[in-house]
């Protein structure tokens, strides 16, 4: 290992996490109630990371509160249900660690922070009724709001999410009907909290650890970029770090934890290492790969499972903070009634309501004509989904902003409008209509999924939730981009069972650790599953943040000869 | 419906402070996230603002009319917004305090319309008291500095 010691510290502490997502500030958090001094560093000049951008879900098979409703679950039942899912791309010993320990680091921040989580009710897991060992609730958890109030001077430099609704939880929004249904949403409560600044959802989640971090003392560093690891030949004892243009030695005894998310920003790294091509974004700049450019230099080892390239679109005038187009999934939109995918034969190819299938079909490569066969794609629409759904920010009874797609009165004039075989598209929405009214999709299977109920249907629409026929002119279209999956990616740094990071000699590199979406997915391997990248950000930084402190968790090995594994 | 009120002082006499306010244009400026102003005709203007909310940043167009100018004390005026559901009225209203000073005080109200309007109001809650605020503080800068405080 390169040994490049600085002539002086600027600053010394025992371990710093670099990102300020739940991964680094639950290992910052984590290691000052283990006796240890903390630092974060913050690249963006705002806190909470990618956590705060997300849903707030939190996947926890085996958690306490799922068992105070009665709601039966187990450690082996998440592990199989995850091996399952893993489809032998990822490592069960991975898989069996997160499990393990997910529910002790929750109850640890429960403890020790006053993070307050609850159960989305009648939330199953993606693959309920389709695979073994999944659960129609109890393992998705959410926050209670956050008063944003309390964390004073940090209240405006903790991030909120430009696409969620953090103004409710899931439980306000799915219990009038979810996201299709927003017309029902409650928005008297959604006034009052956004006017109280309480937060839910992933702004909410992102909140608690903050304050925790609050609490504590322990110092966050906004606008400081982590530049290189410091080594002293044997391990890792610090970073360099620049701060308004000036580099910054920072010393960790104990250990430095690299949280700083993925590469999703960086399209070299998404066409090289993800081998996906060109993608839009529903994250902020600064997730870039700082994970493998820091740990790369000291014979980090990184490791792929494979991925899925999500779609999403530009509304026209809407922009990120950092005044760049904002980009708004096609997720909850695609797998309403009255809605179809087409490619530019003017054909479905697949489960639309069901991303995780779905979204696997857009990058297959036809190595007859070299051609994407699903891409570009369309979303179609009827007048039926203007009137009753939201399409990402526009809402019934908005006008249909100039610029997003096409509009025609008929099916015919509308592929003609778009590009795509006018017959074809004819045959596709006629063959998809007659099938939708009696709420069957016998080509994909579209609605069976009690998850593409939960998510993106319309529970109130028969007979089907997530299939209605499209009559209604006008006619709508819209083509869909590729996107990333919001920092989940297919690489990242190949950790252990204490969030080591592994060196290519498969020896832990003494002193370095990751947590969150910097760490490879070797828990979840081939699918991923919601709440999961919380979970792991969560999890990871708590044991990181243990075995940096001398106190490493022995649950795994306890687990591994409960189980005889 | 939802409505924001806002006053300031500003240090200047009540015909000053008309002489500066009498021009839309300059109203337009003030507001958080102004990009243009087309000036229409002598009651009706055309705004383009960046508005925030939680992270989001919407470029939204406005109509404005000036329902009645009374100078030098009242203007009344409506407006709505294109493509949404969205209009509202509002009003300045200024009272002579002394020579050099000026109460000003700025109401505003947003209404929603059709089947979403409870989500237009809900997220303008937030939004209608700082935006007025903004203003308020924007107006008193800008007149002062223009006009000249009096000490």
């Amino acid at each position: 290992m390169v040994r490049n010691l600085p002539a002086n510290w600027d600053i010394e502490t025992e371990l710093v996490a670099i990102g300020s997502g739940i991964g680094g500030l639950s290992a910052a958090i984590t290691a000052h109630d283990h006796g240890a001094k903390a630092l974060v560093l913050e690249r963006s000049e705002q806190v909470g990371g990618v956590t705060a951008l997300s849903m707030g879900e939190v996947w926890v098979a085996g958690n306490h509160h799922a068992a105070e409703l009665g709601l039966e679950d187990s450690v082996e039942s998440g592990f199989r249900y995850l091996k399952r899912l893993s489809m032998g791309y990822g490592n069960d010993l991975a898989i069996l660690n997160k499990v393990v320990h997910a529910r002790h680091a929750l109850k640890f921040f429960e403890e020790r922070i006053g993070l307050k989580m609850q159960v989305i009710r009648n939330c199953p897991d993606y693959y309920y009724r389709t695979t073994e060992e999944s659960v129609a609730e109890g393992r998705m958890l959410e926050v209670v709001p956050f008063a944003a109030e309390t964390l004073g001077e940090w209240q405006s430099k903790t991030r909120l999410s430009p696409q969620m609704p953090y103004g409710l939880t899931h439980h306000d929004m799915f219990e009038r009907g979810g996201v299709a249904n927003m017309m029902k949403w409650d928005f008297a409560l959604m006034g009052e909290r956004l006017s109280k600044d309480e937060r839910c959802l992933g702004p909410g989640l992102a909140a608690y650890f903050v304050k925790g971090v609050l609490d504590r003392g322990i110092p966050m560093l906004t606008g400081a970029t982590a530049q290189e690891l410091i080594s002293d030949g044997e391990r890792i004892v610090g970073v360099r770090m620049t701060q308004d243009g000036k580099d910054v030695f920072v010393k960790a005894t104990r250990g430095v934890v690299i949280a700083a998310s993925s590469y999703e920003r960086n399209q070299d790294y998404n066409k090289t290492l993800g081998q996906q091509l060109e993608l839009g974004s529903m994250v902020f700049s600064t997730i870039d790969g700082a994970n493998f450019r820091l740990a790369g230099p000291v014979g980090a080892r990184s490791a792929r499972v494979p991925d899925i390239t999500s779609l999403g679109f530009l509304v026209p005038g809407e922009e990120d903070e950092e005044g760049k187009p904002l980009w708004r999934s096609a997720l909850p939109v695609i797998g309403q009634p009255h809605t179809i995918v087409v490619n530019r034969k003017g054909k479905r190819f697949g489960n639309e309501a069901f991303y995780r299938s779905f979204y696997y079909t857009i990058d297959i490569i036809d190595g007859g004509d070299q051609t994407h066969p699903n891409f570009p794609c369309w979303v179609i629409i009827d007048s039926q989904v203007r009137e009753k759904y939201p399409f990402g920010a526009i809402t019934p009874g908005q006008d249909w902003p100039e610029g997003l797609g096409a509009v025609a009165d008929t099916i015919g004039e509308l592929a003609s409008t778009i590009g795509i075989d006018a017959k074809r598209l004819e045959e596709t929405v006629a063959a998809f209509n007659t099938h939708a009214e009696k709420g069957e999709d016998p080509e994909f299977g579209r609605g069976r999924h009690p998850w593409s109920v939960w998510m993106c249907g319309d529970p109130f629409h028969k007979p089907n939730a997530n299939l209605g026929s499209l009559v209604k002119p006008p006619f709508y279209a819209v083509e869909l981009k590729r996107m990333g999956g919001t920092a989940i990616p297919a690489v990242g740094l190949l950790t252990d069972h204490h969030s080591r990071v592994m060196g290519w000699d498969d020896k832990p590199i003494a002193g370095l650790y990751a947590a969150g979406n910097s760490v490879a997915r070797m828990e979840t391997g081939a699918v991923m599953q919601s709440g999961i990248s919380n979970a792991r950000g969560m999890t990871y930084g708590w044991l990181a943040a243990r075995h940096a402190t001398g106190n490493p968790s022995g649950l795994l090995q306890e687990e591994i000869k409960r189980l005889g594994l | 419906m939802i409505e924001a009120e806002q006053s300031v002082l500003v240090n200047v006499g009540i015909d000053h402070v008309w002489h500066y306010v009498k021009d839309m244009q300059r109203w337009a400026g003030m507001m958080p996230g102004y990009r243009e102003c087309t000036i229409i005709d002598a009651n009706d203007s055309r705004w383009m603002l960046k508005v925030g909310v939680g992270g989001l940043v919407r470029t939204v167009k406005v109509l404005v009319h000036v329902e009645e100018w009374d100078e030098p004390e009242r203007v009344s005026f409506s407006y709505k917004l294109e493509g949404d559901p969205v209009q509202g009225a509002g009003s300045y209203a200024a009272c002579r305090k002394g020579p050099y000073e000026t109460e000003v005080a700025l109401r505003v109200r947003v209404e929603g319309s059709g089947p979403m309007a409870p989500m237009w109001e809900a997220v303008s809650r937030p939004l209608l008291p700082r935006l007025a605020k903004s203003f308020a503080e924007k107006l008193k800068a800008e007149i002062e500095t223009a006009v000249g405080a009096h000490p």
